[in-house]
C-alpha cells in the first residue's frame, strides 16, 4: 500500500550516485514532525527512534502489514505453540561498538516486560538466551505458558525495541539512544530537536542520505509555513487546509497514503439511552460521513467500517456501509421511547437526552470534528456539550464511567496485527468489558472467545470456511459498540530536492534510509 | 523601593508561586496520574496499566494537610524536583530552556532599542512634525495588534511569500530575527513613545534653551544634557519590559517552535507538570524581582536627586 | 503587547488636558461604540444562528446561495464549517467583551476599595496589601491566567476570574496614590468632622478627583483582558468549541489564510479595531506617562 510520489524515476547513472554521494555528505536533511521529544527511554519517544531507525526490532514490517525479518532472521514455533525460537542476526554492531548477542537482546526484553505496555498481555512464562560462542550461532528463545501466535508481532512494537546494555540505569530506564539502526543519534536536545549520522557499522545497506536533523513543531500552521518557506525537506502529518495550499507549491510534492488509523467515536453502552443498539444505530445514522471526510479532512470518503481496505483480511468489503438517514435515526429514537420535547430535545420520562463528548486538541481534527458531529446529533434531538480537554480524560472516564461520547483516532494496527488492538479494545471480561479506547459497556462472549482464539492459534479459517477477521467485523458493525466516521490518510511534503520517498503506512519508520537526494 | 523590601517581595513571590502550584496539584481535574501518564505516552499507547504505573511511583494515595507545609519547606530550599514528564530534574531543564529564551529576549530587547528609541529622539526634537505624528499612529496601530497576529505576518510576508528567512525553527542566527523582530516591534513601539515624550520635554526646559543660547549645537546638547534624562525612562521601563518580554516569549515562541522556558510553561501546564510550572514560575518571578533591583540601582546612578 | 503590560498609568491630571487628545478619543470612543453596538444589536439587525453549519457552504464568499437558490443571509460570507462569519463574529464579541468588561470592573471594584483602605488605613494593612500588589506583578500575567484556568475547567468564569487577579494591581496602586492626597486635603477632614459616612465621602471627594485616570485605566485594562483572551485562544486555553471567541476564530481559520483570505481577515479587524479604539480613548500612550511616574513615585 506504499504510494511512490509521481517523480522522476530514480535513474542511478553511475555519475549521478557519485556526484550525489559526495554532495550529501555536507547535506543534512531537515525533517519536520508534531512528536516533542521526551527522553531516551523506549517507552518515552522510542517510536521517534524507530521512525528515525535509529532503534530496531527483532521482527520488522513491510509496507503491506506482513512481517519480516528484523533483528531475528527466522522464527519457528513448535507445535503446542509454547515454545518460540528467534534466530539472531550475526554481526549487528550497536552504535556504540558492541555486539548483538541473545543475551542482549534477551535483557532488553526483559526490560520491556517490566514496563506498562502490550508485552504485558502476552503469556510470556520465560526468555532464554543461547550464545554459541563456537558456532556464533545466536538463538532467543521464549517459553509462553499458553499458545500466542501473534507474538513476532508483538515484538515488532516500538517499545520491544533492542537497546545495548550501556543505554540502561540499574532501575532498566534507557538513559541513552544507543540502537542498532542506520542512523546514530548525534545529539538529542529534547524537547524539540535530534540529529543523527549514518551509522558506518550498520549490518545492512549503507543510506545515501548522510544526516538529517530532527524538529518537533506542534501547530500544523508551522509545520506547513517551514514547508512553504524551503526550512523543511520532509515534513509529516500536514493538516488538510495545508495541504491544499501546498499542491501548487514549487518546492515540493506531496505524497500522502492511507493508514491503519480510524477516526471514531466511543459509545459509554452503560448508558441509559446507549444500551440500545438502535440508539447507537441512530447515532450512525445521523452523521454525514462524506460531508465531514470532504469539507473538514478533505478526504476522498468517509468510512463504511472500523477496518480501512488496506487493512486487508480484517476489512469486510461484504458489509453494508454506514450512511447518513436521519428520518431513519429519529424513527429509530421515536421506536426506542425517546419522544422530541419543546426545546427541541429528546427526552423519555423525566431524562432528557443530553450528553457530552470528550475530545482533544492533539490532533486538530477533532475538535472540527466534534463539533460538526454536535450539531448533526441536534439535528435528531440529542444535546451534545463538547468537552476539548486532555486526552487522558478519555481512559479515565472509561474508568470511573463517567464518560458517556468519546470522539478520538484509534491506530488499529499498534502491534502491526490489528488482533493486538481488537483484544485491548473489545475483549475484556464481563466484569471489566471493552478496553479504554474501545467498547464501554457492551460484551460479546462469543466474540470474546473468538478474538482470544484468534491470538492463540492464528486467524486461519474457521472448520465452515468462514475467514474469523471478516467475521469479527461483521459483529462490531451490527453491534456498533464504536461508531467508525473516517478512516485516515498520512499525508507527507518532501522537498523536491529529495527523490524515491514512500510513505510508510503504518507510521513505523520515516523512510530516511530509503530517500536519495535529487541529482 | 529599598532593598528590604525588594528581599520581602522575593519572599512574597516564591510564597505565592508555591501557594498557586500546591493548588494545582490539589485540584487537578481528574487524577493527576492519567494526566502525568498521557503526557509521558502519547494517545496511543494511555492505558490503566500506564497510569497505574505512574500512580505506583509517585505515591500518589497520600495527600494529607501536612503536604503543603512539605511542598513550602522543598521550594524554601530551592528543591524543585524532577519533571513529572521527563524524569529529569526540573533545575537542569529550566537551565537549558532559560538560555535559549534569554537569548531570544535579549535580541529582541536589542533590537528593539535600535529600533525604537533613534525613532523617539528625532520625533521629540521636533514635536508635532510630521515624523512625530507618523511615529505616533504607526505606535498606536502597532499597540493594538496582538503579538501572535504580529508573528504571522511577519512569517507570511517575509518567511512565506518574500522567502528570506525561516518560518520557524532554531539553531542557527537567522533564526533568531524574525521572533525577535516580532517581540522588538512591541516593545520598541513603547520605547519610541517614551523617547518620544522625555526629549519633548527636555527640549522645553531651561537648561536645555541654556544650552542652545550659550552655543551648542544641536548634537552637542544632546549629548551633554539630553541623553541623560531619556535615559531614566527608558531604563526605568527597561525592568517592566522583562515581563512584557516574559509573556511575549510564552506565545511566540509557540509559534516559532523556539525551545525555550514559554514553550516548556505552556507545555507543562498541558501535560499538568506541576514542578516544571512552578519551576519556570518562580524563575521568572524572581528573576522580575532581581532585575527590579539592578534597574532600581542603575536609576539611582542616573539620577542622584533622590537619594538622600 | 499583552495583559502583562500593566504598566501603571498614572496620567498626572494636567497631561489630561493635552490639546490633541480630544478628537482621538472620539475616533476611540466611536470606534468601540460602534462595535459594541454591533455586538449587542447584530443579531436583531439580521436574526441568524452563530453555531448553524452548511457543511458544503464552507469558506464560500457572500455570494454563496443554498441548494434552492435563495441568497444566503450570512453578509461576511461562511467559515471553514459553513458557518456564518457575520453571526459568529457578533457572538464572539459579546463573549469576549463581557468577559473583558466583567474582569475589569470586577478589577476596578476590587482595586479601589483595597487601595482606599490601604491609604485611609496606612500602617500595616497598607504595607501588606502593597507587598502582595508588588509581588503579583511580578508574576507573568498570562501565567497566572493559566494557571487559575488549570485549576477550574476552561469556561468564561475562569478567565473573568484569572483576568481579575492580573487586572486588580493596576487600580489597587492607582486608588492608593491618589486616594493617599486626597485623603489628606482639607476638605475631606471637614466632612468627617461633619458626620457623613465613608460613601459619602467617597463619592464626593476620592471619585471627582480618581474618575479620569480610573476611565483611562479602564480602557486600557479593556485592552489587555481582550488581548489576553485573544492570546488564550490562540494557545488553545482559551473558551471551548463550538462557541466563538475572537482569538479561536483566528486559530481556526489561520489554516485557510490563502484559501479565504476575508474570512481570516474579518475577527483580526474587529479584534484591531477594538483594541485601537480602546487603546485611544485611554488616551494610546499612556505608557509615555507612565515611567516618569514610577520614577516619581519611588523618590
Amino acid at each position: 500500500m506504499t504510494l511512490s510520489l509521481g517523480l522522476t524515476s530514480v535513474v542511478h547513472a553511475t555519475e549521478g550516485v557519485a556526484l550525489s554521494s559526495q554532495e550529501s555528505a555536507s547535506r543534512r536533511l531537515e525533517i519536520v514532525a508534531p512528536f516533542d521529544i521526551k527522553g531516551a527511554d523506549p517507552l518515552l519517544s522510542g517510536i521517534l527512534f524507530q521512525r528515525m531507525q535509529v532503534v530496531e526490532t527483532l521482527v520488522d514490517v513491510d509496507a503491506k502489514g506482513e512481517l519480516r525479518p528484523g533483528l531475528a532472521t527466522d522464527w519457528t514455533v513448535t507445535d503446542d505453540g509454547l515454545e518460540w525460537r528467534f534466530t539472531m542476526r550475526a554481526d549487528v554492531h550497536f552504535h556504540d561498538g558492541s555486539l548483538l548477542t541473545a543475551e542482549v537482546a534477551r535483557q532488553a526484553l526483559e526490560i520491556a516486560r517490566g514496563k506498562p505496555g502490550l508485552l504485558k498481555s502476552v503469556p510470556v512464562e520465560e526468555i532464554l538466551a543461547q550464545d554459541d560462542a563456537s558456532t556464533g550461532k545466536a538463538t532467543l528463545v521464549i517459553h509462553l505458558s499458553e499458545p500466542f501466535a501473534a507474538l513476532p508481532a508483538y515484538l515488532a512494537d516500538y517499545r520491544q525495541q533492542i537497546l545495548a546494555p550501556s543505554a540502561y540505569d540499574d532501575s532498566g530506564t534507557a538513559l541513552a539512544v544507543i540502537g542498532t539502526g542506520p542512523y546514530r543519534m548525534m545529539s538529542m536536545s529534547p524537547p524539540l530537536s535530534l540529529e543523527v549520522a549514518a551509522f558506518v557499522d550498520y549490518w545492512g545497506e549503507q543510506p545515501d542520505i548522510r544526516r538529517a536533523r530532527y524538529q518537533a513543531v506542534s501547530r500544523a500552521e508551522g509545520r506547513a509555513l517551514m514547508t512553504e518557506s524551503g526550512d523543511a525537506d520532509f515534513t509529516y502529518s500536514l493538516d488538510p487546509a495545508s495541504r491544499q495550499r501546498l499542491r501548487d507549491s514549487p518546492r515540493v510534492s506531496l505524497a500522502s497514503a492511507p493508514t491503519p488509523r480510524t477516526l471514531l467515536l466511543k459509545v459509554n453502552a452503560n448508558h441509559a439511552a446507549f444500551n440500545s443498539s438502535d440508539v447507537r444505530r441512530a447515532l450512525s445514522l445521523a452523521i454525514d460521513r462524506t460531508a465531514i471526510a470532504q469539507v473538514v479532512l478533505r478526504y476522498p470518503e468517509g468510512a463504511s467500517q472500523l477496518f480501512p481496505p488496506m487493512i486487508e483480511g480484517w476489512h469486510n468489503a461484504a458489509l453494508p456501509a454506514l450512511h447518513q438517514d436521519v428520518i431513519k435515526a429519529r424513527e429509530l429514537l421515536e421506536a426506542d421511547g425517546w419522544q422530541v420535547g419543546e426545546d427541541g430535545i429528546r427526552h423519555k420520562g423525566d431524562q432528557r437526552l443530553a450528553v457530552t463528548l470528550i475530545t482533544f486538541s492533539d490532533r486538530p481534527e477533532l475538535p472540527l470534528v466534534a463539533t460538526v458531529l454536535e450539531r448533526q446529533f441536534h439535528a435528531i434531538g440529542i444535546a451534545t456539550r463538547l468537552d476539548i480537554t486532555n486526552f487522558s480524560a478519555i481512559p479515565a472516564g472509561h474508568h470511573d464511567g463517567s464518560l458517556e461520547l468519546a470522539l478520538f483516532a484509534r491506530n488499529l494496527a499498534l502491534v502491526p496485527d490489528p488482533i493486538g488492538t481488537l483484544l485491548s479494545d473489545y475483549a475484556g471480561t464481563v466484569e471489566a468489558p471493552g478496553g479504554d479506547w474501545g467498547a464501554m459497556g457492551w460484551h460479546d462472549v462469543d466474540f470474546s472467545a473468538e478474538l482470544a482464539r484468534m491470538a492463540r492459534e492464528g486467524h486461519a479459517a474457521s472448520d465452515n470456511g468462514r475467514d474469523p477477521r471478516r467475521e469479527a467485523s461483521r459483529v462490531l458493525q451490527d453491534a456498533l459498540p464504536v461508531i467508525p466516521i473516517a478512516w485516515y490518510y498520512q499525508n507527507l511534503a518532501i522537498s523536491n530536492r529529495l527523490e524515491s520517498a514512500q510513505v510508510d503506512p503504518w507510521e513505523r519508520s520515516f523512510g530516511l534510509s530509503d530517500l536519495r537526494w535529487a541529482p | 523601593m529599598n532593598i528590604s523590601s525588594r528581599l520581602l517581595q522575593l519572599v512574597m513571590v516564591v510564597l505565592m508561586v508555591g501557594g498557586a502550584s500546591f493548588l494545582m496539584m490539589q485540584s487537578l481535574p481528574g487524577d493527576a496520574s492519567w494526566r502525568i501518564a498521557a503526557g509521558r505516552y502519547g494517545y496511543d499507547a494511555l492505558d490503566a496499566a500506564a497510569a497505574a504505573s505512574v500512580r505506583a511511583e509517585m505515591g500518589m494515595e497520600a495527600s494529607g494537610g501536612l503536604s503543603f507545609l512539605y511542598w513550602l519547606g522543598d521550594i524554601l530550599r530551592l528543591e524543585l524536583g524532577t519533571s513529572l514528564i521527563t524524569g529529569e530534574p526540573v533545575w537542569n531543564e529550566i537551565r537549558h530552556q532559560l538560555g535559549n529564551s534569554l537569548s531570544l529576549a535579549g535580541a529582541a530587547l536589542g533590537l528593539s532599542f535600535l529600533i525604537g528609541p533613534p525613532l523617539g529622539l528625532l520625533a521629540g526634537l521636533r514635536a508635532g512634525g510630521l515624523l512625530d505624528r507618523s511615529l505616533l499612529a504607526i505606535c498606536s496601530l502597532l499597540r493594538a495588534i496582538p503579538q501572535f497576529l504580529l508573528a504571522l505576518v511577519l512569517i507570511l510576508l517575509i518567511a512565506v511569500e518574500m522567502g528570506l528567512l525561516p518560518a520557524a525553527g532554531h539553531g542557527e542566527a537567522k533564526h533568531f530575527i524574525l521572533p525577535a523582530l516580532t517581540l522588538a516591534l512591541g516593545l520598541a513601539a513603547v520605547s519610541a513613545r517614551l523617547a518620544r515624550d522625555a526629549m519633548a520635554a527636555v527640549t522645553q526646559t531651561a537648561f536645555h534653551d541654556f544650552a542652545r543660547w550659550k552655543g551648542l549645537s544641536n548634537a552637542q546638547t544632546f549629548w551633554r544634557h539630553g541623553l541623560r534624562h531619556v535615559a531614566l525612562p527608558l531604563v526605568t521601563y527597561l525592568g517592566l519590559q522583562f515581563v512584557t518580554l516574559v509573556e511575549g516569549v510564552v506565545v511566540i515562541e509557540s509559534i516559532f517552535g523556539w525551545p525555550g522556558i514559554g514553550h516548556a510553561l505552556v507545555h507543562a501546564i498541558f501535560s499538568r507538570d506541576v514542578p516544571m510550572v512552578q519551576g519556570t514560575a518562580l524563575v521568572l518571578g524572581i528573576g522580575f524581582v532581581v532585575i527590579n533591583l539592578l534597574v532600581d540601582l542603575l536609576g539611582r546612578q542616573l539620577d542622584p536627586r533622590g537619594v538622600k | 503587547m499583552n495583559v502583562l503590560e500593566r504598566v501603571s498609568v498614572r496620567h498626572a491630571p494636567q497631561a489630561i488636558s493635552r490639546p490633541r487628545w480630544p478628537l482621538r478619543r472620539v475616533i476611540g470612543a466611536s470606534l468601540v461604540g460602534s462595535l459594541v453596538s454591533l455586538a449587542l444589536l447584530g443579531l436583531w439587525i439580521l436574526p441568524g444562528d452563530p453555531l448553524e453549519q452548511h457543511l458544503y457552504l464552507a469558506l464560500q464568499g457572500m455570494h454563496a446561495t443554498y441548494a434552492d437558490g435563495n441568497l444566503a443571509s450570512a453578509p461576511l460570507g461562511y467559515d471553514h464549517l459553513g458557518r456564518s462569519l457575520y453571526h459568529r463574529l457578533v457572538a464572539a464579541l459579546g463573549l469576549s467583551l463581557s468577559i473583558a468588561a466583567g474582569a475589569v470592573i470586577c478589577a476596578t471594584l476590587a482595586g479601589i476599595s483595597l487601595g482606599v483602605l490601604a491609604a485611609g488605613r496606612g500602617g500595616w494593612v497598607e504595607r501588606l496589601l502593597t507587598l502582595v500588589a508588588d509581588s503579583l506583578l511580578a508574576l507573568p500575567g498570562l501565567l497566572l491566567v493559566l494557571m487559575v484556568s488549570v485549576i477550574l475547567p476552561s469556561t468564561p468564569v475562569a478567565l473573568w476570574l484569572g483576568l481579575s487577579l492580573v487586572l486588580w494591581v493596576e487600580f489597587f496602586r492607582l486608588s492608593r496614590a491618589t486616594g493617599r492626597s486626597a485623603l489628606a486635603s482639607p476638605g475631606i477632614e471637614a466632612s468627617r468632622l461633619l458626620g457623613f459616612g465613608v460613601l459619602y465621602r467617597f463619592r464626593h471627594h476620592l471619585w471627582p478627583t480618581m474618575a479620569p485616570v480610573m476611565l483611562t485605566a479602564m480602557a486600557f485594562g479593556m485592552a489587555n483582558a481582550l488581548m489576553a483572551i485573544a492570546a488564550l485562544g490562540f494557545v488553545h486555553v482559551g473558551i471551548p468549541e463550538p462557541t466563538p471567541e475572537l482569538g479561536t476564530m483566528m486559530v481556526e481559520l489561520l489554516p485557510y489564510w490563502r484559501e479565504a483570505p476575508l474570512a481570516l481577515l474579518t475577527p483580526v479587524l474587529v479584534t484591531f479595531l477594538l483594541l485601537l479604539g480602546l487603546l485611544l480613548m485611554s488616551g494610546g500612550d499612556a505608557k509615555a506617562s507612565t515611567a516618569g511616574n514610577i520614577a516619581g513615585a519611588r523618590a
